[in-house]
């Protein structure tokens, strides 16, 4: 990985960066394993010090520091007031004490549906067998306000996915409110290509921003289902400043682990 | 026509033909009595974990992963488990991750599951080979939190709760015991899912420090783990240090288990390793990353990472000297510390070399932190 200072920015940097502009300052967010956990330390380095993180291990609002290396690991419960449990934390989404919550996911489709279960077309029998829910269910059915955030490709963005771990909007229109889901749903769906929300009635996902040097059409190319272009000029996404980008390098992510990309 | 009534969907879409397997797991009339039949004595329950082992772990028997995927979890128990060769073994926990190895060592055959795998560590394509394989049956599929609910309903004493979790998921499609329904208190459409208070055979929890009797102590992060000893039937406590009687009734201010629930106890230094322990040690990263980028490549690597790690030594002192002995200790002290901010040291270096795939020419000489 070595010095990365006097390279351009790449993809998953920008990534990090836009996830974690979503948080403001002073709310409470719960952070799932991976990028999210990037954004959650970013986001507390840079414009929003005063954030609460709470992790599904029951840890929660620990000192500010470097990268956890898991969600039950020490950085996620340093010096922290209070510990929990695991039932607890999710409790905790539940009463409404949770502003926004971070996840991925390894398949998503055109209504926010994630997949982190399989791929195939036999669940008995997969081509590739998951991680399974993890706390992805939870919080998608919980969370008042839901950002997903992955790496886009057609393989990925596909039209419905081969099993639904935590449920979107379902099958549009008001099929997750019908379920008895709480909160708004996916909110953001944030990619290396573009920044998704969902279009308000047939709740199908739409472009919402576009990533400098990203087409509307490449980020079609990218998908395997018809996106909903948006009426106007789509924006283009605000790019982290030089000093951000150091942050990143430096502080957050040191070693690379989310936001390297090999050759680049 | 047996007492229970399970989600008929999902044990169709299971191919579960005979649901006896899924009985015990919520037979909270079993559980109740097993409870009421242990033995009440204030007695010195310490043996080693040999003995713990062989007494109260069953073929057969419903067995839960404690901690979180690698913290304060007992691997250095389940490792012991292999060793004794038990069989047919049901895993039910959130997270499930180290009952995959134990599929391949022929113990773990059953999957209750909510997670698979280690962070970013990668996924478990082991599990992958040994479903395809038929070397292991899925059982029930759920979400951390409803899991954690139905082990929060036994120690809570109540039949089950109701959850908004799972809703609309196909994880309703593949658990016989969730069902939907209508929230009774709501005229209007009100969709809930009910989860039982689950009830596991044997738990193995690794903590702190325990008292001879089993009144036991730890810290950081809970998870599951006080839920599950209220609801399991037989509790092997295993500790880092066996400390008088006094010292917990003098120190009651962490989190605790109680000596009732507990069968066992075993004082077993480093029983977490190579998962981190809060206040103790640090994670073997390589270790892990050794685990995922080369044993689980193949069913042939794994033999060969089970042979050396598991089978290769007879406890974990001698796991230890594989990893770097005392050196390793102080290291991964020192990591630990400094992550948890109980340590001025500003020069403590979290870099370290990653494993890369291949296993090493010579594994003595290999850094493990």
């Amino acid at each position: 990985m070595g010095n990365r200072s006097d390279k351009p920015m790449n993809p998953l940097e920008l990534l990090a960066y836009v996830l974690a502009k979503e948080i403001k300052d002073h709310e409470v967010v719960y952070i799932g394993t991976g990028l999210p956990m990037v954004a959650g330390i970013l986001a507390r380095k840079t414009h929003a010090p005063n954030i609460v993180l709470v992790y599904e291990s029951g840890a929660q609002d620990p000192m500010e520091g470097g990268m956890p290396w898991s969600v039950g690991g020490p950085a996620t419960w340093r010096k922290s007031p209070l510990i929990l449990e695991m039932s607890y934390s999710f409790g905790q989404i539940y009463n409404g004490y949770v502003d926004k919550a971070f996840l991925g996911f390894a398949q998503i489709d055109m209504y926010g549906n994630v997949n982190t279960h399989m791929i195939g077309k036999d669940f008995l029998k997969p081509d590739h067998r998951l991680t399974g829910s993890g706390g992805n269910n939870d919080l998608s059915s919980l969370a008042e306000n839901m950002i997903l955030v992955g790496l886009q490709s057609p393989q990925k963005f596909v039209p419905r996915v081969d099993f639904i771990t935590s449920p979107g909007f379902i099958d549009g229109g008001d099929s997750r409110q019908k379920a008895g889901l709480l909160g708004k749903g996916p909110v953001t769906v944030i990619t290396q290509a573009a920044v998704f929300d969902f279009e308000p009635e047939t709740k199908r996902m739409r472009v919402k921003s576009l990533h400098p040097g990203v087409s509307f059409d490449l980020c079609q190319l990218a998908c395997g289902f018809e996106l909903v272009k948006p009426a106007g000029d789509i924006p283009v996404t605000e790019v982290p400043s030089k000093e951000i980008l150091e942050i990143i390098r430096n502080d957050v992510d040191p070693r690379g682990v989310f936001t390297s990309i090999p050759g680049m | 026509m047996g007492k229970f009534s399970f989600n008929e969907e999902a044990v169709k879409n299971l191919k579960i033909t005979d649901t006896s397997v899924l009985e015990r797991l919520i037979d909270f009339e079993h559980a109740r009595k097993w409870h009421l039949s242990k033995d009440r004595s204030r007695k010195d329950k310490r043996m080693s974990l040999k003995e713990a082992v062989a007494e109260y772990v069953h073929d057969n028997d419903i067995m839960t992963d404690g901690g979180f995927c690698y913290v304060r979890t007992s691997i250095q128990s389940y490792f012991e488990v292999i060793r004794q060769q038990k069989k047919n073994l049901q895993f039910c926990s959130s997270p499930n991750t180290n009952h995959s190895y134990m599929i391949n060592a022929g113990c773990a055959r059953y999957s209750h599951n909510s997670y698979l795998g280690a962070e970013m560590r990668g996924i478990d394509r082991n599990y992958t080979r040994q479903l395809k394989a038929g070397k292991v049956t899925i059982l029930s599929e759920w979400s951390h939190g409803t899991m954690a609910q139905g082990f929060k309903a036994a120690q809570l004493g109540l039949p089950g709760v109701f959850s908004k979790q799972l809703l609309g998921s196909d994880m309703i499609k593949y658990n016989p015991y969730v069902k939907v329904m209508q929230n009774p208190m709501r005229s209007d459409p009100d969709p809930v899912a009910y989860i039982p208070a689950i009830y596991p055979d044997v738990s193995i929890i690794h903590v702190h420090a325990a008292d001879k009797k089993g009144n036991a102590r730890f810290f950081g992060p809970a998870i599951n783990d006080i839920a599950m000893a209220a609801a399991t039937r037989k509790l092997i406590i295993t500790a880092e240090e066996i400390v008088p009687e006094s010292d917990i009734r003098n120190n009651n201010k962490g989190v605790s288990i109680p000596a009732m629930y507990v069968d066992a106890v075993v004082e077993l230094p480093y029983g977490a390793v190579p998962g981190q322990m809060p206040g103790c040690y640090y994670w073997s990263r390589q270790w892990w990353e050794m685990a995922f980028r080369f044993g689980m490549k193949s069913d042939e690597n794994f033999q060969k990472f089970l042979d050396y790690w598991v089978f290769g030594v007879k406890d974990q002192y001698e796991f230890i000297e594989k990893l770097g002995g005392s050196k390793w200790i102080a290291e991964s002290r020192r990591l630990t510390k400094a992550e948890e901010y109980d340590n001025e040291d500003e020069g403590v270096d979290f870099n370290y070399e990653e494993f890369q795939g291949d296993w090493p020419e010579d594994i003595t000489k290999m850094k493990f932190y």
